[in-house]
């Protein structure tokens, strides 16, 4: 008896290694198997930095956990509260604005996810070059990619649902018996998968009728505008997603702006397979599957499309004129140092036309924009958020554009910068990088804000305008603080600290700058000559930094090699 | 003259270059021979002063170079051996940036830069960012980048890969007038072809040390043995029939 599992066991083992061996060698599976991992890989990282990039992956997953536990715990008192209640109507409008919530967050999330490997979402250039001479057929690549993508967005989606399968356990229950919980659970899990796979179809969508409608170097610019606008409209969409939970009330009354809230398209499509005849919600499911068909045809029709003209839109030809924007541009002022107009138009060319330099800037920007939404559209008096809107701002875009800065484009191009290297001229380079920091931390929260500011404090605002750019000069030397690259030449190395210490330190950062600054300028507004004087002071420290980071700058080497920093980890608060 | 004396170059435990000694005059371009890790590229990376040797100098005029190296950088061009460049730039935009970089005027600039690229046919694709370009425009672009500012000397690792018969009949001309005009040019490469055409010295790297040392007008007038003969015998090459041999070999199925 003992030995025959053994005789059975052996065949079948067989078998499936036979049959593994002989899926795993097939060339659709081993290219399906480099376009997944291409998908991880954002061509910049040297070796020491893609180590250290897992290690910041690894953080990001432990963080993400640990939101998922602490969302459970947050919803564990308010529904307490509710079923303590007695009232089940009550309980049923939060259910349905939370419902919303728990589909909602993964959309966001996977649409993140799926903007970030928008490269990869089509056959590009490099793969008809590298596989075009290969015996592989173009039916084999498409597969390959879909199948490598359907891998990608999939894991991301099963992570994400599966970290809120608790919080859809704990809301299903309730003291009334509303609701069979396994029905409950399948159907959410059923409506919010479609949800997240309708958020990945629209941003392949855009990123396909990119692709087609675009030339490869022409239009190269306009495409990567399109691609961080969208980026930035999700990071916005973040503090529109935290105030989900508040629409129960007018989805219950089937207000009909709701059909403009994408998530709640696929609560309706939930609510009709747990067998509910809400007209309202019924419409909302017909919206959303009306949208999802609309945006698959679109997907369909745009790898149908490059499928059959694959050569012809890979292969069209160099543009063989310059773009509009550049014809008649006047000539630049020829006083202005040769090295500075070098870096600075390096500078801007390359957030113009790098997706990742110009995702990462406006992305992190926008974080900024969502924490004044957020405190915009809070209870708080206007007067009070109007003065802390420029300074989250502010702190954004400088926590933005260095990142940005520091990122590398090419680092094996950077040794153009090493032979030209010259003490007599750094100065001048690192002015350009010094205009390029103070014109985004200044002019972007100050043009933004002014009219918020106007809105809350009337004519009080050019002065707090004033004040406003003021902090921002300052603020520039904090964002500059041993900073000595040439912007995208240096190597990158991510996580150089602990996620959490960083995330810590961000945090207290942001908020002892918003306080202080804030206070600033309501004090700068109690009378002119008090603004005037706080002003007078903000710039001469401003200029006196700036003049001391332009000296240092002359005396130090540029870096083109990143370090991990040679001390142990100190929290140094 | 350019001079190496006593060049050396650790990497941990690994000796790059051992106690590298050669000199190129003016007027003259010296091939740097050598196999692949024979050190060419460690030698080449010293004198455009992307590394630092780990002991010996570099002289030029009879000046050591780490007296002044900013100075000594104004005076070189150099081509490297991968095409390594900002793709996402134009030919235009990239030349612009070298010259700013080595302090050209913009007048300058509007003057070399359009008459360079018609030269080397690149003016049709100047809307074009040479991430369409193949490696052969891409290597025509930094002979336009290392040439702009009229060095004195000029470093060239491979600088005839992926450039088709045209751009290197070209290049190899203008290499001959450039060394005429006084000035010189250090050649590395693993290209006999190359080197008997071009230079008028030699130096054989093998293993981080120089092998081998010859005049090529020996050559020319078949006064020397060939300098394939030399090469396999100073850097100690075997004879390869039998792994090509073996290669076919492994080619049945």
């Amino acid at each position: 008896m003992t030995n025959m599992p053994k005789v059975r066991l052996k065949p079948d083992t067989t078998l499936f290694a036979d049959w593994r061996r002989r899926f795993t060698e097939r060339a659709e599976w081993r290219l399906t198997e480099h376009f997944f991992r291409a998908m991880f890989d954002f061509g910049f990282l040297n070796d020491l930095a893609a180590d250290s990039f897992k290690r910041v992956l690894i953080g990001s997953i432990g963080g993400f956990v640990a939101f998922g536990f602490l969302l459970t715990r947050a919803y564990m008192i308010k529904y307490a509260l509710l079923w303590s209640s007695g009232n089940s109507e009550m309980y049923r409008r939060a259910l349905l604005g939370d419902d919303m919530t728990i589909i909602g967050l993964p959309m966001l999330l996977v649409a993140f996810v799926t903007l970030i490997v928008s490269q990869s979402l089509f056959p590009d250039e490099r793969d008809f070059r590298i596989l075009g001479p290969m015996p592989v057929r173009r039916i084999v690549v498409f597969r390959a990619k879909l199948t490598a993508l359907l891998m990608f967005t999939g894991l991301f989606t099963a992570a994400a649902h599966a970290s809120l399968v608790p919080l859809m356990i704990l809301t299903s229950m309730n003291p009334w018996g509303d609701t069979n919980v396994i029905l409950r659970l399948a159907s959410w899990a059923i409506a919010s998968v479609t949800a997240s796979a309708f958020a990945i179809l629209t941003i392949t969508a855009v990123v396909g009728v990119l692709v087609l409608a675009l030339s490869r170097s022409r239009l190269q610019a306009l495409s990567t505008v399109m691609r961080s606008a969208v980026l930035g409209s999700l990071v916005v969409c973040l503090p529109l997603v935290s105030h989900l939970p508040t629409l129960g009330g007018p989805l219950s009354r089937g207000e009909r702006w709701m059909a403009l809230v994408p998530p709640a398209w696929f609560l309706g499509f939930q609510r009709l397979m747990q067998g509910s005849t809400d007209r309202a919600l019924s419409h909302l499911a017909i919206v959303g599957m009306a949208v999802f068909l609309v945006v698959a045809a679109v997907v369909t029709a745009t790898y149908v499309i490059l499928f059959k003209h694959f050569e012809r839109l890979m292969l069209r030809p160099a543009p063989m004129s310059p773009p509009w924007w550049r014809i008649n541009r006047a000539p630049l002022l020829s006083r202005v140092a040769p090295q500075f107009r070098g870096v600075s138009g390096f500078t801007m060319a390359t957030l113009t036309r790098s997706d990742l330099h110009q995702g990462v800037l406006v992305g992190l920007s926008a974080c900024g924009i969502g924490l004044a939404t957020i405190f915009l559209t809070s209870s708080i008096r206007l007067s009070i958020t109007a003065s802390i809107v420029p300074f989250l701002l502010m702190f954004a875009c400088g926590v933005a554009v260095r990142a940005a800065l520091a990122l590398p484009i090419e680092h094996r191009a950077n040794w153009i910068f090493q032979v030209t290297e010259d003490h007599a001229t750094r100065r001048d380079q690192m002015r350009a990088v010094d205009r390029v920091v103070l014109m985004y931390v200044i002019g972007v929260p100050v043009v933004a804000s002014v009219p918020v500011l106007w809105m809350a404090i009337g004519e009080d605002a050019l002065l707090a305008g004033v004040v406003v750019a003021s902090i921002g000069l300052v603020f520039a030397h904090a964002v500059l603080l041993d900073w000595r690259r040439i912007p995208f030449t240096c190597s990158y190395l991510p996580g150089k600290r602990f996620i959490g210490h960083s995330a810590i330190m961000g945090f207290a950062a942001c908020l002892l700058f918003t306080v202080i600054s804030s206070g600033l300028v309501r004090i700068a507004l109690v009378s002119v000559n008090q603004g005037l004087v706080i002003t007078a002071a903000l710039l001469i420290i401003g200029y006196w930094l700036r003049e001391r980071r332009l000296v240092a700058w002359k005396r130090t080497p540029l870096m083109f090699e990143d370090e991990f920093p040679d001390q142990l980890l100190q929290l140094q608060l | 003259m350019l001079e190496a004396r006593g060049l050396t170059k650790r990497y941990g435990g690994f000796l790059a270059l051992d106690r590298v000694d050669f000199h190129v005059r003016r007027g003259e371009i010296l091939g740097y021979l050598g196999p692949n890790g024979s050190g060419k590229s460690t030698t080449v990376n010293t004198v455009v002063g992307l590394i630092d040797p780990s002991a010996g100098s570099l002289w030029l005029d009879g000046a050591p170079i780490a007296d002044d190296p900013v100075a000594y950088k104004r005076r070189i061009g150099y081509v490297p051996e991968e095409p390594h460049l900002y793709t996402h730039l134009t030919a235009i935009e990239y030349l612009t940036l070298v010259g700013r970089l080595r302090g050209q005027t913009e007048q300058t600039l509007a003057t070399k830069i359009p008459a360079m690229l018609q030269l080397l046919l690149l003016w049709e694709s100047r809307y074009a960012t040479m991430a369409a370009y193949s490696k052969g425009m891409r290597q025509r672009v930094l002979f336009a980048a290392a040439l702009m500012h009229n060095p004195d000397l000029l470093v060239l690792d491979e600088p005839f890969s992926g450039l088709d018969v045209t751009a290197s009949l070209l290049f190899r001309t203008l290499l001959r007038l450039f060394a005429a005009g006084d000035r010189m040019v250090l050649f590395s490469t693993h290209r006999f072809d190359m080197v008997e055409k071009l230079c008028s010295r030699v130096v054989i790297l093998s293993k981080g040390r120089i092998a081998a040392e010859r005049d090529m007008a020996a050559f020319r007038e078949g006064r020397a043995e060939s300098l394939e003969d030399v090469f396999v015998h100073t850097t100690g090459q075997d004879d390869f029939t039998p792994v090509a041999r073996q290669i076919l070999d492994l080619m049945q199925p």
